[in-house]
Formats: structure tokens, sequence, C-alpha cells
């Protein structure tokens, strides 16, 4: 099976994770006054999301989290090693598996859909496919981290 | 360790994360699926009551358009589970049709019998009232009512529940609350008198009644919209 080069998924890492970035400061910032991110297409479901418990974690907003997340798959990004390759796929399964939880949240808990929230666990998921497959078709592999 | 090996062992690894974080994710999903209500820190159900409630005039507790000819008086105490049963399955038709279409307005007043959480509560229910909530703030708690006489209905549930229901002014929701008990034990002497002794315990009132005649308790919607056709 062929796989795109280990510099095209690293290029696409650094794209997404950017956008990433972007999409999490905003509702960190958004929501660190008390209030929450508007809704592009109108509606209240941004700020019933953030008004909820699920919205922060040991008081720290989530948004917050996911900053740190992004940045770290940005990171691995730069680099063409194992450790680079495996921290992007752990950091992502991690960010993959918590926007699973957080969707079933707002589809069942809060009952209510931010976008946001929706860009960022595309984002995330996008992130996971990248880097398994960065994993799959590049771990263990030395020459292309000499590169 | 050659490459072979190098790739064998990310590999493991990668698996027993991907194990991990499916343990993870089911057991977070699992953990957070149940819920025995009465918990101010996960107050659920505000879309679906904002969208059922959704271009429906609210009087302070009056809810449905003030010129509809048929008035529905609900006595309830926010604290009873059989309130919350005719909340959730009986009067939601009856606001879908009868209420939407102006033909009748519901009136909710306080008959507090459980405790005096429920006259906290439904001093809270009367503040959100004046800013225009106050049915939100009543289906809302119906829907996280918790287990009664468990303690459950404190000052940080009713604030949640308030925040919730799209009260603005916190602040004035707060002063308003002290001073509507008042109202609330009003209108529990009002349910008294005119016999009732449980809740829910419903009156109407109409061009069809000589002034507000009781109906105590009907068992089913039909009952209602009879009530109802009868009094219009």
């Amino acid at each position: 099976m062929s796989y795109p080069s280990e510099d095209t998924l690293r290029r696409a890492t650094a794209f997404v994770a950017a956008l990433g970035v972007g999409v999490a400061t905003y509702i960190a910032i958004a929501e660190s006054g008390g209030g929450s991110p508007v809704c592009l297409a109108g509606g209240s479901g941004c700020k019933t999301v953030a008004e909820s418990s699920y919205s922060h974690v040991a008081g720290v907003n989530i948004a917050v989290f996911g900053v740190v997340g992004y940045l770290l798959l940005l990171a691995t990004a730069f680099f063409a090693n194992d450790l680079a390759r495996f921290g992007a796929f752990a950091v992502s399964l991690g960010g993959f598996g918590y926007s699973i939880f957080l969707t079933y949240v707002e589809l069942f808990k809060i009952e209510a859909i931010c976008q946001w929230c929706v860009a960022s666990a595309v984002l995330m998921t996008i992130l996971f496919l990248i880097s398994a497959t960065r994993l799959i078709a590049y771990g263990g592999n030395e020459l292309e981290a000499a590169r | 360790m050659n490459e072979t090996d190098r790739r064998t062992k990310l590999m493991q690894f990668a698996a027993g994360a991907v194990f991990l974080a499916i343990v993870v994710v089911v057991a977070l999903i699992v953990v957070n699926s149940g819920s025995d209500g009465g918990d101010a820190e996960n107050i659920e159900g505000a879309a679906e009551v904002s969208s059922a409630l959704q271009g429906i005039p609210q009087n302070e507790m009056v809810l449905g358009d003030p010129k509809a000819p048929v008035e529905l008086v609900e006595f309830g105490d926010l604290q009873c589970p059989v309130c919350k049963g005719f909340a959730e399955e009986i009067l939601p038709p009856i606001i879908e049709n009868q209420v939407k279409n102006g033909e009748a307005k519901i009136d909710f007043r306080n008959f507090t019998i459980i405790g005096p959480e429920s006259v906290d509560a439904g001093a809270a229910a009367l503040a959100a009232g004046a800013q225009g909530r106050g049915w939100y703030f009543v289906e809302l708690f119906y829907k996280n009512q918790g287990i009664e006489g468990s303690g459950y209905a404190d000052d940080a549930f009713v604030e949640a529940i308030a925040k919730a229901a799209g009260v603005e002014d916190m602040a004035k929701w707060n002063e308003d609350r002290k001073l509507m008990r008042v109202e609330v034990e009003e209108t529990s002497q009002e349910a008294q008198q005119l016999g009732f002794s449980g809740t829910p315990s419903f009156a109407i009132e109409g061009p069809g009644t000589k002034g507000l005649e009781t109906l105590g308790t009907p068992g089913s919607t039909g009952a209602f919209e009879e009530a109802i056709e009868e009094a219009g």
C-alpha cells in the first residue's frame, strides 16, 4: 500500500493543528469572561454548551486543554522521528477519544450543539487519521527520520 | 534494536494506547449516562424546554396568550414527582395545542406541601417569572427534579436552574426570590381554601364556568381537553 510521503503528512499535521489552535483559542478566549463563542449560523447551542458543567474539568476550561493539545501536535510536525510520530498519534488519539465523549455529551446530555466544538472534533479526527497513517507508514523508519 | 523490532514495539504501544482510549471513552460515557436528577452541576433539558415553549407568551407565571378565554390554573409543588409526571406526560399536548392556538393559558401557582425547600424553589420560580422565564424555570426544575426529600433543592440547584432557564439579571432574581416567599404562602393558602390537599391540583376559569372552578387532578390529557372545551 502506498502512503503519502512523511513530509506531506507533517505539513498536513502542521496545517490542521494550526487551525485547531485557532479554534480552541477562540473558544477559550470567548468563554474566559463568562461568555460563550458565537454560533455563526445563529442559535444558542454554543451558549448552552459553554454554560454546561461539561465545559470545565477541575475548574479549567476544556478549550485550554485543546489549545495545549493542538500546540503539541503542531510541535510534532517539526520532527521526523519515532518520538514525534508516536507523540502525535497518542495526543491525537486522546483528543479524538475525548471528542467522541464530548459529542455524546452534546447530543444526549446537554442537548445542544456548538459549531466550534464540532469544528474542533472534526479537526482532531483528521489529525488522528493523519497521525495514525504516519505512524503505520513510517514508524520505526530511521531512514525517514534521518532525512 | 533493529528497525523491525523498533517498529513492532511502536505498533504494540499504539495498540495498547488505542485499547486504553476505548476503555476510557466507554467508561466516561457509562459514568455520565445515568442521572438521578437534582444535580446543580448537570442541568439537563434546557434546549428541549426552550424548543417546547418557544414563541408562547409568558407573563409572570402565566403561559399563553393573555387574551385566551380559558385559564387553567395548576397548583403544584416543584419537588412533587407527580407534578413532574404531569409536566412531562400529560400537559405537553395541551401546551402544544390549546395554549399555542390561543384557546387556553396556564397559570402555575405554588402549593407547597413537601417542605421548606419547596417554598424557596417556588419563590425562585416566581422571581424567574418576573423576568419572563417562569415557565422555563418550572419545566427545567421538573426535568432535573431530584429524589423527594433528599435536600437537593438548595440554593445552588435553584440558581443553576435559573441560569439554565435564561434568567438574565441574576442579582434581581436573587433579590426578588426573597420577597416572593410571601406569594408562595398565599397561593398555598388559596389552594387549601379551594379544598385541595395534594399536588398537582387544577382549577379552571372561562366563559363557560362560574368563576374559578376546581378540577381536582384530571388523570389524562383528554380530560384536560374536555375541561378546556367546556370552559371555553
